[in-house]
């Protein structure tokens, strides 16, 4: 029981850092961005890619920083993937969704961010193959943290929940101290009068896919670390922070990172009461219980 | 020659059956603004419901009540009708993309269900379930044939009962919730019982979409309801031009058309070491379709006919 | 519609193999045979590479029933609607009389009860394992034209419990692939331990496409089971298995065939594959199967390990065998007919390879039968289009796969009684 608790938030941290990113582009374009997840897989090759040049430049690099698999190389190729990421979400809403959104209403949007979502996908499947990925090979033992209860965890996972926690706090930052930040919830309340106000809409989208992307990536990069990269993994990762967003309610960074914990959370409790096979629909149960109690999400407002 | 006609009423067949599934979700979406992203359940229970009460017993499994061919038919209307009633009492007050991830949610439940399931065939599915008229109509080309007159019918009903539908008071009460729920309201309409109404005769549709698919098969898994078909068939209505029925039945056509016969092209004019990439190629060609409609016609190939504002300039 | 056209082949292998071949002369004619497979998902790929490859080997020795083969490849996507409108549009536009395919059960059923059966074709599936089948094809809904290589998943599941027992252990818990393969094999190998006196500490379904496992292999190790017995594909089985040893899990391990793979060995690592056994259909004792393995190795840069590459191999090469017994023009019924003369036990042994090839087709065209040796075994049908077969037990080391011990059909058939 204890185990599944901390394996939650474990796992949860991953879902929170891609769930800030898509309940900001949601909240602020008014749109069920699908293709969101996508930006995770473009992430996590990107920093493979990097990290393959970074180890053949110097193989010092490619040595692990023990206790993790994480070598240092993998790291570099994470700040690089992130800009990386952040810089491709620009350009896709450049090319798609700032076109569609001159054009259509919001189901286009939606419409448009599948139809993205179909081309990444299977073009990083064409690019990489569909065979999985990962960064290392070897296999890093838990270790024991308890034996009464027992309780065990990974170091990656550790570092990886570190990482989380630290960039959501730079972004808690960011987005309480600064100018960007206080426009930026200027323009999430009420576009219209933010840009009588002076702010430049357009370029607070380009932040916000910037940062959005960047998250995204650094999700992916996590997931790959204690899991494996394939070409479908922002398919298989699209609903948990869906689900990670919509119960913490649209548009609230907290709240989403609040989400992606309490789904992570969830879905490893949920094996307690259901069998295995029924895991696929549990973030659906958790939204349709937060929806049901909390039509807006646990901190989200209404909105018309 | 014979092959071509053969081929061709097989397709026509089932982008009939699916034309059905998107008028069905015209009237949810078009017609009344509800996001239905989980168009693939009730289509399902319509599917498993048919075979359930129409099929023959299977060791272990629920059902085999081999109930007369349009009785069984009508019931896994009814059961498409009964579960989306219940789901939309749960969801219908939801905001778009609220309503559109729950309803998800469900069709994703089902699914699982589904799966995990051995009554209800597990991930092997249900089968022994007889087509209609089977023994008489032999089970080629005729029989084919027959059944293409049988969805094309229910077709034609289904399309002139929405064109009623939309035509009558309610029709308009529809779109006025759609355009504006306050205002609605405040004429002392109730727009959360009438847009419940709306979700659940949109849903028996796709019931019946759902039926008629099962039957033509003979069969159904679980492999039949996943989000891809939800994605279809929304897809269908977008490029066909949503509000608008002869749109969502063109646009049923035209998509599934461009699906097949991408993967026909590919397999046949693709390099020979191109072809093991084809599936990929055609999903990437299927996105850019989408994306490119979208960015080059939003409002679908044959758009709403609005008829709100009569001041309106004349339709072009 | 038997689609016999004159086209230019893609492959310029014909000629500098004719040798091989016993009617290499006017070789105009194309025939062509339809495959459905998924080519868009991982594993789909090379089943659909090693059918071709088939193919090419066919042709390399003079082509079927004195034409070449071309094999007209469509994607399922893993959806049944798209599968049947392949699987038909092959058949109508194309005139296929041989349909391989489909992987999933799922769409295999539907492409035979609504294209296949009404079309007279023959369908031959290298890796349905519904059981689904065996009962249509009871009930004679399949009119004799369905036939599938992929051994029932019952030789493979009493053979992973009897590696179980051998091993001692007191306890397993059991991974499962949640679809009908996954399901069928899972339930059986639970029930199998259960007859042998082992304790079954837990059976966890793995879903496709789940972002993390962590919670199920949570799950099993609560057991504290002796070892564990898995019925996964390499892409989850490599996510399960690097899950369950970083967590202190054991490394008692027993796996169905899909496992074996070098994708899965080399993404866990040789130095947790120690304890780990293997269980699959197995190659006669006969030189053609390393024949067979070389020949794909130097093809493909690796032997031919994973999910259903020998079965889709055996598959091809059976269908065109029996295509060429049935002689040119030959209808699907034709072919269907001709199978038992291909897997005749009685016939002449002729190996999976393109000799093997010419050799069948000199001796189907005497009038004789064959026994074909295949990649997965001496296969015979039964009745019902089942594979039976003997069984082999294998393990992972430094150099690739390898095999440790061979059990012939009556011992398998005898100890499957033993549980009952």
């Amino acid at each position: 029981m204890i185990q599944n608790l901390v394996d939650g938030v474990l796992v949860g941290s991953i879902l929170s850092l891609g769930a800030i990113g898509l309940t900001m582009a949601m909240h602020m374009l008014r749109f069920a961005n699908f293709s969101h997840a996508e930006l995770l897989s473009i992430g996590a090759y990107a920093a493979l890619v990097f990290d393959g040049l970074f180890g053949a430049i110097h193989p010092a690099l490619a040595k692990a920083i023990l206790p993790l698999s994480l070598t240092w190389s993998l790291s570099l190729a994470l700040l690089l993937s992130m800009a990386l990421t952040g810089l491709s979400a620009v350009v896709i809403d450049k090319l798609v969704f700032k076109r569609v959104r001159a054009k259509g209403g919001e189901l286009s949007m939606v419409f448009a961010s599948f139809g993205v979502a179909m081309i990444i996908r299977n073009f990083l499947g064409l690019i990489f193959g569909l065979n999985p990925k990962l960064y290392s090979q070897d296999i890093v033992f838990a270790i024991v943290v308890s034996r009464d209860p027992f309780l065990l965890i990974k170091p990656d996972q550790v570092f990886t929940l570190v990482a989380a926690l630290l960039i959501m706090f730079i972004l808690h930052l960011v987005l309480s101290r600064t100018t960007f930040g206080h426009s930026l919830r200027a323009v999430a309340e009420n576009p219209t009068l933010a840009q009588v106000s002076g702010i430049n809409l357009s370029r607070m989208i380009v932040l916000i896919w910037l940062i959005g992307g960047g998250l995204a990536a650094a999700a992916g990069v996590f997931y790959g670390l204690t899991n494996q990269i394939s070409p479908v993994l922002g398919r298989d990762l699209v609903l948990p922070i869906f689900a990670a967003t919509i119960v913490g309610g649209i548009g609230s960074i907290y709240g989403a990172v609040l989400g992606g914990f309490l789904v992570g959370l969830a879905s490893n409790l949920a094996l307690v009461i259901l069998p295995s096979g029924y895991s696929p629909a549990v973030p659906f149960l958790i939204i349709l219980a937060v929806l049901i109690l909390r039509p807006h999400g646990l901190f989200g407002e209404e909105r018309t | 020659m014979i092959g071509v006609i053969s081929y061709l009423v097989f397709f026509a067949t089932v982008a009939s059956i699916l034309s059905i599934a998107v008028m069905g979700l015209n009237l949810q979406w078009g017609n009344t603004g509800l996001f239905n992203g989980g168009v693939v359940a009730f289509f399902g229970v319509g599917a498993y419901g048919t075979l359930i009460l129409g099929g023959t017993p299977q060791a272990g499994q629920l059902g085999g009540f081999g109930l007369p061919y349009l009785l069984a038919l009508f019931g896994g209307m009814v059961c498409a009708g009964i579960v989306a009633w219940i789901v939309g009492l749960l969801t219908i007050r939801l905001r778009h993309d609220y309503l559109a991830i729950a309803t998800f949610g469900v069709a994703v439940a089902f699914e699982t269900v589904m799966r995990n399931t051995d009554a209800l065939g597990g991930a092997q599915g249900i089968r022994g379930f007889e087509r209609p008229l089977r023994e008489t109509l032999g089970n080629g080309f005729t029989y084919n044939l027959a059944f293409f007159a049988f969805v094309l019918i229910l077709l034609i009903a289904t399309y002139l009962f929405l064109e009623r539908l939309i035509q009558s008071p309610f029709g308009r009460l529809l779109r006025a919730i759609r355009e504006d729920e306050a205002a609605a309201q405040s004429l002392g309409k109730s727009p959360s019982r009438v847009r419940l109404t709306s979700f659940v005769a949109g849903s028996v549709i796709m019931g019946l979409a759902g039926g008629l698919y099962a039957t033509f098969y003979a069969f159904i898994s679980p492999q039949d309801v996943l989000p891809i078909l939800t994605f279809q068939i929304w897809a269908m209505l977008i490029v066909g031009g949503a509000g608008n029925n002869k749109g969502a039945v063109m646009g049923t056509f035209l998509i599934w058309a461009a699906w097949t016969a991408s993967g026909w092209a590919l397999s046949r004019f693709a390099p020979l070491e191109v072809q093991l990439y084809t599936g990929s190629i055609q999903f990437v060609l299927i996105g850019f379709v989408i994306v490119g409609m979208l960015l080059w016609r939003p409002q679908g190939l044959f758009p709403e006919k609005l008829v709100v504002s009569q001041s309106a300039r004349p339709n072009k | 519609m038997n689609g016999l056209k004159t086209s230019a082949l893609a492959l310029g292998l014909a000629a500098g193999f004719a040798s091989l071949g016993t009617d290499a002369a006017a070789q105009d004619c194309t025939t062509k045979i339809g495959a459905v497979l998924p080519t868009s998902v991982d594993w789909g790929k090379p089943i659909a590479a090693t059918a071709q490859y088939a193919v090419d080997i066919a042709n390399e020795t003079g082509g079927v029933a004195g034409c070449q083969i071309e094999m007209v490849l469509r994607d399922t996507q893993v959806d049944p609607k798209v599968g049947v409108d392949a699987a038909k549009a092959l058949v109508d536009l194309d005139g296929v009389q041989l349909l391989l395919g489909a992987v999933s059960s799922g769409v295999s059923m539907p492409i035979l009860t609504s294209v296949t059966v009404p079309a007279g074709v023959m369908q031959m599936s290298c890796c349905s394992s519904s059981t689904a089948f065996t009962r249509l094809a009871e009930e004679g809904k399949t009119n004799g034209l369905f036939y599938r290589t992929f051994a029932t998943s019952g030789v493979q599941a009493a053979v992973g419990a009897m590696v179980a027992r051998d091993a001692g252990y007191k306890s397993v818990a059991v991974f499962y692939k949640n679809d009908d393969w996954g399901q069928d094999i899972g339930g059986l190998v639970a029930d199998d331990l259960k007859a042998l006196g082992i304790d079954v500490t837990a059976s966890i379904a793995i879903n496709d496409g789940q972002a993390s496992f962590r919670a199920e292999v949570t799950e099993a190790l609560k057991g504290n089971p002796e070892a564990i017995y898995m019925a996964l594909y390499p892409t989850e089985g490599t996510q399960v298995v690097r899950e369950w040893i970083s967590l202190g899990g054991t490394q008692n391990m027993i796996a169905a065939n899909a496992l074996k793979s070098d994708e899965f060995r080399d993404n866990v690592g040789m130095q947790f594959l120690g304890n780990f056994t293997g269980t699959d259909t197995a190659s006669p004792r006969t030189d053609s199967a390393d024949a067979f393995v070389a020949a794909y190795t130097a093809k493909f840069d690796g032997p031919p390990n994973g999910p259903g590459l020998a079965n889709s191999y055996d598959a091809t090469m059976i269908a065109l065998m029996a295509m060429h017994a049935a002689g040119k023009d030959a209808t699907g019924a034709d072919i269907a007919a001709k199978i038992g003369a291909i897997t005749d036990p009685n016939g002449t042994p002729v190996t999976a390879d393109a000799a093997g090839f010419a050799k069948a087709k000199e001796v189907l065209d005497g009038g004789g039968t064959v026994s074909y040796q295949g990649a997965t075994g001496n296969v015979q049908f039964d009745k019902n289009g089942d594979v039976s077969a003997p069984a082999v037990t294998w393990v992972f080391s430094e150099s690739g796969i390898e095999e440790q011990k061979y059990l012939s059909l009556t011992e398998v058939n005898d100890f499957m009684a033993s549980l009952n």
